[in-house]
């Protein structure tokens, strides 16, 4: 199978600036979504991210193609900086992080678009790591199972029970936004 | 089964709300920029190695001493090596005889070291 980074990246590890600029070009952006979305801290997701590109430089002239897809393991090292870094924050208490879930709930008000985004996004951010990066791989990253599954390092079966389990969370703690998108059903 | 399929739903819709992808032209100028740094620093990395090997060397061959001052005794030695090969006349002799493989050998083993026999 043919890896459409594999030339760019022996590049970049020789030295070729241009060939940087192309592998930051495709994936960069969706790197800092994934972090992003993870750690919902934009100067933090942007600092593991240049972590994982760093270490995608520092390896570059090492890597083989034929084994994993490139992109995977990129984004299997962009989620491992997260698990890293979300373990070493201190722990929020559940009612906490339950409160910041509710914060802008209004059972039965009219919220507008911006409040309804704040709302998704908190309840993303309290789901546990592993669903919501099954969650962010699937739906934002448009990964397949078995892709998601290769980058999380799990069986098609286990990532599909945990993105089931990641949605119904996601769903109870997203209840009291019924009209959302004009149908909440 | 229907349960998993309408949280799929419900996920779906929920998340078409958040934006799909953070810009980043800035960011990405960021990386590039970082790029540059490593590779500054990995080619300033291999003249490091060299020197440190050099610098080895020089320990081996002259402990303590600067690192000039074992490369100018090197140099020196190289010179005056090449310089008396091409100065001093040849140290073969003129008339050492010649052979070739051509030509049977004047000598054999069986007469070596005994007088020699007249034919």
């Amino acid at each position: 199978m043919h890896d459409p980074d594999a030339e760019d990246v022996a590049k970049a590890g020789r030295g070729d600036r241009d060939a940087a600029a192309r592998l930051i070009a495709r994936h960069g952006a969706k790197l800092l979504t994934v972090a992003q979305r993870m750690l919902t801290n934009r100067a933090e997701a942007e600092d593991a991210v240049q972590e994982v590109f760093l270490r995608l430089w520092t390896h570059a002239g090492r890597w083989r193609p034929g084994g994993a897809k490139f992109e995977t393991w990129l984004y299997r090292v962009t989620l491992n900086q997260c698990y890293d870094r979300l373990r070493r924050r201190p722990t929020r208490p559940l009612e906490e992080a339950a409160e910041l879930a509710d914060d802008t709930a209004l059972p039965g008000a009219r919220l507008s678009e911006k409040q309804i985004g704040r709302e998704i996004a908190n309840a993303l951010e309290t789901l546990p790591e592993r669903q919501k990066a099954a969650i962010l791989l699937c739906h934002f990253q448009e990964c397949g199972n078995i892709e998601a599954a290769e980058i999380m390092g799990l069986s098609v079966e286990a990532l599909e029970s945990l993105l089931a389990r990641g949605r119904r969370a996601l769903r109870a703690r997203l209840q009291h936004l019924k009209d959302f998108a004009g149908d909440g059903r | 089964m229907r349960d998993d399929s309408s949280d799929r739903i419900f996920t779906d819709r929920a998340l078409a709300h958040l934006s799909a992808e953070f810009s980043g032209a800035d960011y990405e100028a960021a990386l590039l920029a970082a790029y540059d740094a490593w590779n500054a620093r990995r080619a300033d990395g291999h003249w490091a190695a060299l020197r440190a090997s050099l610098r080895q060397i020089s320990e081996s061959v002259w402990p303590g001493a600067p690192l000039w001052a074992p490369a100018s005794a090197i140099t020196f030695a190289l010179l005056l090596g090449a310089g008396l090969g091409v100065a001093l006349p040849s140290v073969v002799p003129e008339d050492q005889p010649v052979f070739s493989l051509e030509q049977p050998a004047g000598f054999n083993l069986s007469s070596a070291g005994t007088a020699q026999e007249d034919p």
